[in-house]
């Protein structure tokens, strides 16, 4: 594992992190107290905010610890313990299920929308990325610039799961 | 003929040696009035017919489970010639444990050190000429799946047992069961307890040799068993003539020595392991290399991120089963609306027509439920992926580490997850659990799983209410249910049930890659189950609202009007205990019928409301504020478990009592919950 990938994934880890907590304010302050301005800090485009940090404590609270799992393993990486693989490996498998839950999302609700047009007739609402609860949300951003961690990635995953055995890791141990 | 008995823990290739040394003679059957397997086979070597049975698998040899007793009677009534320990080489500590418990008991035992291939490639280099001088016995390495140690193996079983006959014939003074290197000619190892401890054990062994019956057992054995309150070995001494004063004085030597070290049993484990330490500090040579899985679990079981990790998972497992079903319940709900629309009038009978296609009908209902089977179909595909790569199994690990630290076992950790799909199948799946006190504790428990058919309720309201963070709602519900969970398990154990929690190992399974045609194949099964329950019982459940809803309260005929209807009447009586909760009639009649099936809850409530599947959302939010539908929920939650599952507790306890327990704490909890859930959440977040 090159060392510029658990740098790499600090720098998400701390992307994480603030993200995660924009949207746990964003969730206390709009559950809780009512206030309809969230806080964002994202590009505005089609009439939203790229990305959407959308109110969720839950959500804010998923974010922090991914972000959590990718500083843990820079802090293993220094103290030169080689189990910060699987704190990078858990922090990027837990973007990627988010990555898919944001797309998920966005496919569900476009479905949503526009299933009754088999039965020909008026959509049930039209949907625009404005519109869309989650829109472009962190998860889905930050998934992304998870994703090129996967090429340094791959020898530990295949080493954790061999392609053609459903019977577990070798015990070769890392390297 | 000589009789060898193989033990060792789950996993360490205990059958792969069994089939090596037996090949085709064997025979598979139940060992006597249990469901647990029996292999026995007989194969030939050095001129000497050898009969070998397969013990079950187990990490200990207390009195907990029916593995372990069996392998104890087995050692102890049956008096193999020599006992085959397999040790998984490449875990040496764990497995060193179980050994020095069968060496206690006196047995012959020669150690097959199986995985060796797997040690050294994970750095590990066992030096077995030490482990055989410490141990005592001999100790034959082994890779089983290759072959690699058996003739050694069977050799040295054979070295054991002559060398036991020539001691006999001498007249040697060999305890009975006793197993001595026959080339070092050295006692096994014993595990020395302590001055206060081996006192102890002396003076009762002392005790215990006074008694005939007894002398067939190994006297130190019964002593140490004596010593940690092993309740067999208690029933055997209570049986022996004599046996009586025997357990009064091993009573008073208990209690003298409970003021000073607390729990004897978890006092005399931690010796054993001083001494299972020592040995691998002795014999242990490189330092385990660190595997993909190790390292991956040193991550998801982490001592700060491990619960946040599992709440992450949950989280995106409800949020994913909410969004991708949403399109396709809005769909069935719309196909069940045109449907009721189409059928309206097909039968030609005023009444049935009503009954079954009116604004109050049955269709109504049934499509309300129906449309949650892509609900219930994604929930299981997504919790089936997670548990086919693995985490499953970690994050029951994970809550047995909470569940200990509150005195809890971690057992009843399968049966709660299990609760998640259906109470019922967590209130069987509670037969694991070995000790009483436990199981009934994991029993009473689970109905407080939020279970499937209440995740359908929940979903409608919280999707109207709370819109695109529903699956945040149903997660607090989760952790919810959990939490109380434990406070319920934490009071019984306090209060009713006191005694110290069984202890429980755990064996993590491999990581795979997660298979989509196993996930597919279950999410198809249970959303079946789904649909066959909707086409039974709840349609049943809902054809008896719908007739009540359809009777006039007074003159008991057909009526329109469902205000002046039976159903009203009982909903009318009941509303004033309800009312500090904020509720109408109709929430109320829909609990009452909840009990049938919790899926009827959300049907009877759209029923009796008379609105459709794809408005009912839309009508709630305008008739209720988000507090009064949360307290409802945690009501649904914790009240009364359905009659199947009431009908389980009682199977499974044997006794009505917990039946009514679980009944009577059920709806106390929720009544005193929901209304503080909903005046706090008013007071604070509506200020109301």
């Amino acid at each position: 594992m090159s060392r510029s990938t658990v740098y790499y994934g600090a720098v998400l880890g701390l992307l994480y992190i603030v993200y995660g907590i924009v949207q746990l304010y964003n969730g206390a302050a709009n559950w809780w107290l009512g206030r309809e301005e969230l806080l964002q800090l994202g590009i505005r485009a089609f009439g939203t905010y790229i990305p959407n940090a959308f109110p969720d404590p839950f959500s804010g609270l998923a974010l922090v610890t991914v972000g959590l799992l990718f500083l843990d393993s820079l802090y293993h990486y220094a103290r030169g313990n080689m189990k910060y693989v699987g704190y990078l490996f858990t922090a990027w498998l837990l973007s990627m299920v988010m990555l898919t839950l944001n797309v998920v999302e966005i496919v569900a609700i476009i479905l949503d929308a526009y299933y009754p047009l088999l039965y020909g007739v008026e959509p049930n609402y039209e949907w625009s990325l404005a519109s869309d609860p989650w829109g472009v949300a962190p998860h889905l951003v930050l998934g992304l610039l998870s994703l090129p961690l996967y090429f340094d990635l791959r020898s530990f995953i295949r080493e954790l799961m061999p392609r053609y055995t459903k019977l577990g890791g070798s015990p070769q141990g890392l390297t | 003929m000589i009789r060898v008995a193989l033990a060792g823990n789950p996993n360490v290739g205990k059958s792969v040696i069994f089939n090596s040394l037996t090949g085709s003679h064997q025979r598979v059957g139940n060992w006597p009035g249990k469901t647990v397997e029996k292999k026995e086979g007989v194969f030939r070597y050095g001129g000497e017919e050898i009969y070998v049975v397969d013990l079950p698998g187990t990490y200990s040899l207390t009195a907990y489970s029916v593995e372990e007793l069996i392998a104890r009677d087995y050692i102890i009534k049956e008096k193999p010639d020599v006992v085959v320990v397999v040790v998984d080489a490449s875990n040496l500590e764990r497995n060193l444990y179980l050994v020095l418990q069968i060496l206690e008991l006196g047995a012959r035992v020669v150690i097959a050190l199986n995985k060796m291939d797997l040690a050294e490639a994970s750095n590990i280099h066992i030096d077995v000429k030490e482990l055989e001088k410490l141990l005592g016995v001999p100790v034959v390495p082994m890779v089983a799946p290759k072959r690699v140690g058996v003739s050694e193996l069977c050799r040295k079983i054979l070295e054991v047992v002559r060398m036991s006959k020539r001691q006999t014939t001498r007249g040697t003074n060999v305890p009975s069961g006793d197993a001595r290197d026959p080339r070092a000619g050295k006692q096994p190892v014993a595990v020395r307890y302590g001055a206060d401890f081996e006192r102890a054990i002396a003076e009762i062994a002392r005790l215990v040799e006074g008694v005939p019956a007894l002398r067939a057992y190994n006297l130190r054995w019964l002593a140490i068993k004596l010593l940690e309150g092993d309740s067999e070995v208690i029933k055997v001494v209570r049986e022996a003539a004599a046996g009586e004063e025997v357990l009064r004085a091993a009573k008073g030597i208990r209690s003298r020595l409970e003021q000073k070290y607390g729990d004897l049993e978890m006092a005399l484990i931690d010796e054993r392991y001083k001494v299972v330490k020592r040995i691998v500090g002795r014999v242990v040579r490189g330092e385990k290399l660190l595997t993909a899985s190790d390292a991956l679990d040193q991550a998801l079981l982490d001592k700060y991120l491990g619960i946040p990790i599992f709440v992450t998972v949950l989280w995106a497992i409800f949020q994913f089963t909410f969004i991708a079903s949403a399109p396709f319940s809005d769909l069935l709900g719309d196909v069940f609306a045109a449907l009721s629309e189409r059928l309206a009038g097909i039968t030609g009978i005023e009444h049935l027509d009503y009954l079954l296609f009116g604004e109050y009908g049955v269709i109504n209902g049934i499509g309300m439920i129906l449309s949650f089977v892509p609900l219930i179909m994604a929930l299981y595909l997504a919790m089936s992926l997670f548990e086919d790569f693995g985490y499953m199994a970690r994050a029951a690990f994970l809550m047995d580490r909470v569940m200990r630290r509150l005195g809890l076992t971690g057992r009843a950790i399968i049966p709660m997850i299990l609760g998640f799909g259906c109470n019922i199948a967590g209130v069987y799946s509670t037969r694991a659990i070995p000790e009483e006190r436990d199981r009934i504790v994991a029993i009473v428990t689970n109905p407080l799983m939020l279970c499937s058919a209440r995740l359908a309720a929940f979903s409608v309201i919280a999707a109207a209410f709370w819109g695109y963070a529903a699956g945040s709602v149903l997660l607090s519900l989760y952790l919810l249910g959990i939490a109380l969970a434990i406070l319920v398990a934490l009071a019984l154990r306090k209060l009713v049930l006191r005694g110290p929690p069984s202890p429980f190992v755990m064996e993590l399974p491999p990581y795979q890659m997660p298979s989509l045609k196993v996930a597919v194949t279950y999410m198809w099964f249970r959303g079946s189950l789904f649909f066959k329950k909707a086409g039974t019982v709840i349609l049943l459940g809902l054809l008896v609202i719908g007739v009540l809803a359809s009777t006039d309260a007074s003159t008991l005929s057909f009526t329109s009007d469902v205000e002046r209807s039976l159903v009203a009447a009982l909903g009318h009586a009941l509303k004033p205990l309800f009312a500090p909760l904020g509720w109408d009639w109709r929430l109320v009649v829909s609990v009452v019928f909840g009990f049938v099936a919790k899926e009827i809850v959300i049907g009877a409530t759209a029923m009796l409301y008379g609105v459709p599947e794809e408005r009912f959302g839309e009508f709630l939010v305008k008739r209720y504020d988000p507090m009064t539908m949360y307290a409802y929920m945690v009501f649904v939650l914790v009240y009364i478990p359905c009659v199947a599952t009431l009908a389980a507790v009682r199977h499974e306890t044997q006794s009505w009592k917990w039946a009514a327990l679980t009944l009577a704490y059920g709806v106390v909890l929720a009544y005193a919950l929901s209304l503080l859930t909903a005046a706090i959440g008013r007071a604070i977040l509506l200020g109301v």
